[in-house]
């Protein structure tokens, strides 16, 4: 390739660069060797930036299986919830309060004959507090059913009248026949 | 290639590897021996590997090329995330205006190498491959990646330029000058 007069200045100029260079140019050797040190920070910074990101990456993935089995487990549980929700009461009814028999805490399936054992294990699973509230339900039942040996004794031929009341839109002939003394008190007994 | 074999070439190859390093890194000192200390443990380790397809100068460029490239972004990054870069940076300006070199410096070697810095990346790599380096503009556009069309481009817009630019250096030296030399300033 020929130079022109133009090409052969920059020639000239980039030859003195170059002689200038060489003479601030580091020796090989040390370059080579600073080069063939180990340098042991960024490494050992790298194995443990990489034992961390697999613990990560570890737990990460036994947490999703965990997940997912407790969510395949939970899957037929939700089916039989949805056909009928477990009701608990612990109110009770109204005509057993009348009478006198008090039901607390009877928890009853929707759909009895649909509720299994393994049903049950779900409910339970589901609702952790469950079996102390049955206990809590039973203990309860038993001591509202409780009657004293001696309750016999107290019961009279008069309990009706205490128990009984009369209608209050009657007239007061009317009410006086619930009296005990009176003639049509005595029929109405007999 | 050997690596004692692939040494001794290396050696041989040292002073201008650096002078093209010194290219690559803005004719920055530090920087261009840490690039070459990159490229020669890239050598060692393995992951940069002559296999003999082309001239190992051409090769070598070509690895240091890179390296600097990628040397250049790193430090950028370093120097957007932390604030201490100010230190660092003022440490090399104290080293570029080391009082011993700029007296070895001639003053046409200054302004040369002021016009150079004006030049775009690519231009400036193609002047130097071919005038500095001595490589012909295929072995050039080997070393820069691009096609012998593109390198050739680059060089003749960049000759074109650092004859303007070396022109207008000299012209604005040259007023200056006069100005110095003028009677009045003095009186």
């Amino acid at each position: 390739m020929e130079l022109d007069g133009n090409e052969k200045r920059l020639q000239t100029l980039f030859r003195e660069l170059k002689l200038a260079d060489e003479r601030i140019a580091p020796e090989f050797k040390g370059v080579w060797d600073r080069a063939q040190a180990p340098s042991p920070g960024p490494s050992r910074l790298f194995n443990i930036s990489l034992a961390v990101a697999t613990a990560l990456v570890v737990l990460t993935l036994s947490s999703l299986v965990l997940w997912s089995q407790i969510w395949r487990e939970s899957k037929p549980s939700n089916s039989v919830l949805a056909a009928g929700p477990a009701r608990i009461d612990l109110m009770p009814p109204p005509q057993s309060a009348m009478s006198g028999v008090i039901h607390l805490g009877r928890v009853e399936p929707a759909n009895r004959a649909r509720s299994s054992r393994g049903d049950r294990k779900v409910v339970a699973r589901l609702h952790p507090n469950l079996n102390a509230r049955y206990a809590d339900v039973r203990k309860a039942d038993s001591i509202s059913n409780w009657q004293s040996p001696t309750a016999t004794l107290l019961q009279s031929p008069a309990d009706n009248v205490l128990t009984s009341l009369p209608q209050l839109d009657r007239s007061v002939t009317e009410l006086k026949t619930f009296l005990p003394n009176t003639p049509s008190y005595q029929n109405r007994e007999r | 290639m050997d690596i004692t074999e692939l040494k001794g070439e290396l050696e041989r190859l040292h002073s201008p590897s650096f002078g093209w390093a010194l290219s690559c890194c803005r004719r920055d000192r530090a920087d261009a021996e840490e690039v070459l200390q990159t490229v020669y443990l890239k050598i060692l380790e393995g992951k940069a590997r002559y296999r003999g397809e082309s001239n190992l100068k051409t090769w070598l460029f070509a690895v240091i090329r890179k390296t600097a490239i990628t040397e250049q972004r790193k430090r950028l990054l370093r120097v957007l995330k932390s604030k201490a870069s100010s230190n660092s940076t003022a440490e090399r300006t104290s080293f570029a205006a080391e009082p011993a070199a700029a007296f070895e410096r001639s003053e046409v070697r200054e302004r040369f190498q002021r016009a150079l810095e004006c030049l775009p990346a690519r231009q400036r790599e193609a002047l130097h491959l071919v005038f500095y380096e001595d490589l012909s503009l295929r072995e050039a556009a080997d070393v820069m990646g691009v096609s012998i069309g593109s390198a050739r481009q680059h060089y003749e817009r960049g000759k074109r330029h650092l004859r303007v630019s070396l022109n207008r250096e000299e012209l604005d030296y040259g007023i200056r000058w006069e100005r110095k030399e003028t009677p009045d300033a003095v009186s």
